[in-house]
């Protein structure tokens, strides 16, 4: 089992009297090699579980075990080091560093990780999302869903078990939409565990399982027996 | 280390204007200090000139006010309120003769010695006046001052017993008294006399009253026509070996003594120093006063310090999405910590280098502009001054940046993440 969560509560305590709980005991295994997706309306608590699924925030209550470790006694330092090496993000509004190249923004994850061959890697991992005609592009100087692409290299080049999409669809048109949802499927099928939160139905179904979250339960948790497959549409270069 | 340089480069040329506006007060600060320590290097490369002029070679006598003299008129002052004290220091030590010069020739390290009085005089050629200082001295004075004669010949030791009336001019009053005259062997009125002019120095430059603005003539005739007196102002002791001058000025002091029966040093009315000697009290001086201007710059450098803080806490709240990504990408806070201290340092580094050179630009224009007024100023960025404006550039990056970066580095980064 790669991710176990038993009873994973948040709770914010705000300055005023009351105690806003956002997850209220959340258990959730995922095998590795998954393709989870997490619905959930917005306020719903889904952006919380995949923090604290993906490193960038602890739960208040509960445990959770990653590969068999105990996530709650890693110090800051060895969460960083497993955000580096285990896991890698796609963000809604792509997050790439301004006026930066493309290439140089897939080499930011390893400048913070043991590894050689910086260029190397990143070109690889430009490459496995069809960008390697766009390396010393500036990532101002790209669309939008190429921008997505250099975002899923980036999560990628650092060879990752898990990659956490968060709304990665959000901000593309469909079509770009489409590309960024083949290339996350391919991933899969390659082996890599994806967990994907969105509020889009038909986003979701790219999945083999999705779970609903609802005021910080999960609501339901069913497998999507016949998973849409996107093809890869190539962009106008 | 090389990451974070390559993080905090891009964080620097992000907005040049800015970085510019950032490092200014550094700059300043830095430029100051350069300019401070490189002029100071040039005055005493001037100050060390004029002494080459002089002869380094020599030690002076002057004359003192005994201490123990002193403290006498001084207890008499507060025991007797009806004398005046206007007089302790004026009265004039008379006791340095012709002859001690003579005796100190003898001393085995002493090669030539002449003395000194000197007066001032109204001197006029023509219509034109002026009123000039008188140097007086021993024909061995030409011997010993480096100073050249341009035109003519300077006055022999014969006219010197013989009280000539003849005068030797500085540049300055040749010009001033004649203009483009030949003012050898014309008669000036100097005082109540006239005298020849046999001899015009070439110009020495120097600041204030220089050697350029005095008549040069025998001692004796200064001493006997003018003022009546028979003892010296102070004299200058030439030496073969200058390594030696100490020991010889305790000869010289030993043979004073002798001439004037002192046995106290107490009762010393006269002084010997060598060039050793003045030069420290010289450099002591300097550097009080480099110390001070250092300290004005130093100023200027926290304030520029506290506008690279300032800088650095606007440039953390800017990239708060930044931070938030990088440690999503696993960036540990030391990471961060880093990327920002080193872009502190850098911006201060970037202020220390163009102030450095600011301040040998601006320490080249007045080495220039002094060269253009005949002194001998060299000059001179001394090497220390480099490396300090540079560590204190790099120490002041550090000292201010380490607040924003320990802010930068401790942001929560699910909220530096969704400031984006």
């Amino acid at each position: 089992m790669l991710i176990q969560l038993k009873n994973i509560t948040k709770e914010y305590d705000n300055s005023s009297a009351a105690v806003t709980k956002v997850l209220r005991g959340i258990s959730l295994d995922v095998e590795e090699g998954e393709f989870l997706a997490i619905m959930g309306p917005s306020g719903s608590g889904k952006s919380t579980l995949m923090h604290i699924i993906g490193f960038l925030d602890r739960s208040t209550a509960g445990t959770y075990l990653f590969d068999g470790e105990n996530i709650e006694e890693f110090t800051d330092d060895e969460l960083a080091r497993i955000r580096n090496e285990r896991i890698g993000f796609v963000f809604q509004s792509f997050n790439l560093l301004a006026r930066t190249s493309v290439l140089d923004n897939v080499i930011l994850p390893l400048t913070y990780s043991k590894m050689k061959d910086h260029v190397a890697l990143a070109t690889k991992a430009l490459e496995a999302v069809g960008l390697s005609n766009r390396l010393n592009f500036l990532s101002n100087q790209i669309s939008g869903g190429q921008k997505q692409r250099v975002a899923i290299a980036r999560a990628l080049v650092c060879n990752p078990k898990v990659i956490f999409a968060d709304e990665p669809t959000g901000n593309l048109d469909s079509k770009s939409g489409t590309t960024v949802m083949s290339i996350l499927g391919r991933l899969n099928d390659e082996g890599r565990t994806i967990i994907l939160v969105t509020h889009d139905r038909t986003v979701a179904e790219h999945a083999h399982r999705i779970i609903t979250i609802r005021d910080g339960s999960i609501v339901s948790d069913e497998k999507n027996a016949n998973p849409k497959k996107s093809e890869m549409i190539e962009e106008e270069s | 280390m090389n990451k974070y340089f390559k993080q905090a480069i891009r964080g620097i040329t992000h907005n040049k204007s800015r970085t510019f506006l950032t490092t200014l007060g550094i700059m300043i600060g830095i430029g100051t200090v350069v300019l401070v320590l490189s002029a100071g290097e040039g005055f005493k490369s001037y100050i060390n000139s004029q002494v080459e002029m002089f002869g380094s070679n020599t030690l002076s006598i002057e004359t003192v006010i005994p201490a123990s003299t002193k403290q006498r008129n001084a207890n008499a002052n507060t025991s007797n309120n009806i004398q005046n004290n206007a007089g302790t220091n004026a009265v004039p030590i008379t006791t340095l003769k012709n002859k001690d010069i003579e005796d100190i020739k003898s001393i085995p390290n002493v090669k030539n010695a002449y003395g000194a009085v000197l007066s001032q005089q109204i001197v006029s050629y023509g219509n034109i006046s002026k009123n000039t200082f008188i140097f007086g001295a021993n024909a061995s004075r030409f011997d010993i001052d480096k100073g050249v004669i341009a035109s003519g010949r300077p006055y022999t030791e014969e006219e010197n017993r013989g009280l000539g009336q003849v005068a030797v001019l500085g540049s300055t009053v040749a010009t001033d008294l004649f203009g483009n005259i030949d003012p050898i062997g014309k008669l000036i009125r100097v005082g109540n006399y006239n005298l020849e002019v046999i001899g015009v120095y070439e110009p020495r430059g120097g600041l204030g009253t220089t050697d350029d603005d005095q008549i040069f003539i025998p001692i004796t005739t200064l001493q006997k026509k003018y003022l009546g007196i028979d003892y010296l102002f102070y004299g200058i002791v030439e030496l073969y070996d200058g390594n030696k001058a100490e020991t010889t000025a305790l000869d010289v002091t030993d043979m004073v003594r002798r001439n004037h029966s002192i046995t106290d040093p107490s009762k010393d009315d006269f002084s010997v120093k060598t060039q050793a000697q003045n030069l420290e009290t010289f450099n002591t001086i300097l550097s009080a006063v480099t110390f001070l201007l250092i300290a004005i710059a130093l100023i200027s450098l926290v304030v520029g310090g506290v506008g690279v803080m300032n800088i650095m806490y606007v440039v953390v709240t800017e990239r708060i999405g930044e931070i938030g990504l990088k440690k999503a990408l696993g960036a540990r806070n030391k990471d961060i910590l880093f990327e920002f201290l080193i872009e502190a340092v850098l911006l201060t580094l970037i202020g220390g280098i163009v102030g450095i050179l600011g301040g040998a630009l601006f320490a080249y224009a007045v080495a220039k502009i002094a060269q253009s007024f005949n002194f001998a100023w060299s000059f001179i960025v001394p090497l220390y001054g480099i490396i300090l404006s540079l560590s204190m550039s790099m120490i002041i990056g550090v000292v201010f940046g380490v607040f924003p970066a320990r802010n930068a580095s401790k942001l929560n980064p699910i909220e530096a993440l969704n400031k984006e």
